[in-house]
């Protein structure tokens, strides 16, 4: 399928805005949390996006922000790049680990150092971190204090 | 059965003597000087400490090392066996020294996988909060004697992480350290250098090996 026409497509969906093609095989699109368990299912099931390549979060100061991305591994190797905008004081989304395996360990990562919880999720821990950390790292306002004595 | 019931019962009081107040404890020390009880541990001991203090005293213990550690030195010098143990990328120029070009082998320094079988341990890059039990545990399960090198400005004292939020400020934190080799990475021929330094080190401080404690 050309890039323009699921961009359209999916640009039906509910709760999606801001779509558009960012180079002739990648496409770009916005979607609320609270939609976005219909749409990456749609994703998977009706437009044959078959791999999770990775799940960053953003950490934009007023909120934080999810970008996922999505291929199918085939000929037209069609990329889809998804943003999720979360809010700060309750950044949960749902699980997308029954779609796709892959992004199991993609979503530990994003809640271990960025503390996002995918509501969900099989198994939920930290994955980089030792077990007993305190906090989540790439925070903006995660503050680091223990060095400060000795120096 | 709690032990508290154990503790109450009067039988169990009466058979075993006033020294059963616990089950988990029933085998106690035996008094001092109770030949007949000695367990098998404390025997060892026993002929350790007899044959070590006739050695002592009489100076054999003093000739035989005076024989045998230059030799045991010599072969202990040169088959310095390190840990096959990489962290990150020191671990390539360590690869490299024991490449063809730098042939670390030519010292006896061969790369052996097991810590059982190992002489030194190169920490070389940074070790974070949650490698530090593992490396510990490596250092204590590799035999005596041994040595450590810290590789590098990581594990020197952290190198450019020294103020992250999960890695140790330098691996002498939590295992003695013998040798440091400064570099960011640390060429080979510096590491060849800190293997000849460990040299001088074991031949100058090691004492003899007969009846050692």
């Amino acid at each position: 399928m050309e890039t323009g026409k699921l961009i359209q497509q999916l640009g039906k969906h509910k709760g999606t805005s801001n779509s558009s093609a960012l180079r002739s095989n990648v496409g770009c699109i916005s979607v609320t949390p609270e939609a976005s368990s219909a749409f990456f299912t749609a994703l998977k099931e009706d437009f044959a996006f078959d791999h999770c390549s990775l799940i960053s979060a953003v950490d934009n100061q007023s909120g934080f922000e999810l970008v996922y991305h999505f291929s199918i591994v085939g000929e037209s190797g069609q990329m889809l790049e998804v943003h999720v905008d979360l809010p700060r004081d309750t950044p949960t989304i749902d699980s997308i680990t029954h779609l796709w395996g892959g992004a199991d360990w993609h979503e530990r990562e994003a809640y271990d150092l960025m503390g996002i919880y995918f509501i969900g999720h099989p198994d939920l821990k930290r994955v980089l971190l030792p077990d007993g950390f305190a906090g989540h790292p790439l925070r903006k306002d995660y503050v680091y204090e223990i060095h400060e004595e000795e120096w | 059965m709690s032990r508290q019931q154990v503790r109450g019962n009067p039988r169990m009081r009466r058979g075993l003597g006033s020294r059963t107040s616990d089950p988990t404890t029933m085998m106690e020390d035996p008094p001092s000087g109770d030949w007949l009880t000695l367990r098998s541990d404390q025997f060892l001991k026993w002929v350790d400490d007899a044959v070590y203090n006739i050695a002592e005293q009489t100076g054999i213990r003093d000739v035989v090392n005076r024989v045998t550690r230059p030799i045991f030195n010599w072969a202990l010098r040169y088959s310095p066996w390190p840990l096959h143990f990489g962290i990150m990328c020191c671990a390539l120029e360590m690869g490299a020294a024991g490449g063809p070009d730098h042939d670390s082998e030519r010292m006896g320094v061969v790369y052996r996988s097991s810590p059982r079988q190992c002489d030194i341990l190169i920490v070389n890059g940074p070790v974070c909060e949650k490698l530090r039990p593992k490396l510990k545990t490596l250092y204590e399960q590799m035999a005596d004697p041994k040595w450590v090198i810290a590789m590098g400005e990581c594990a020197i004292g952290g190198g450019p992480y020294w103020d992250s939020y999960s890695v140790v400020a330098g691996a002498d934190t939590f295992i003695p350290v013998d040798v440091y080799i400064p570099g960011c990475p640390v060429r080979p021929e510096a590491l060849m250098h800190g293997f000849l330094t460990l040299q001088k080190k074991i031949r100058e401080q090691e004492p003899g090996y007969f009846l050692r404690r």
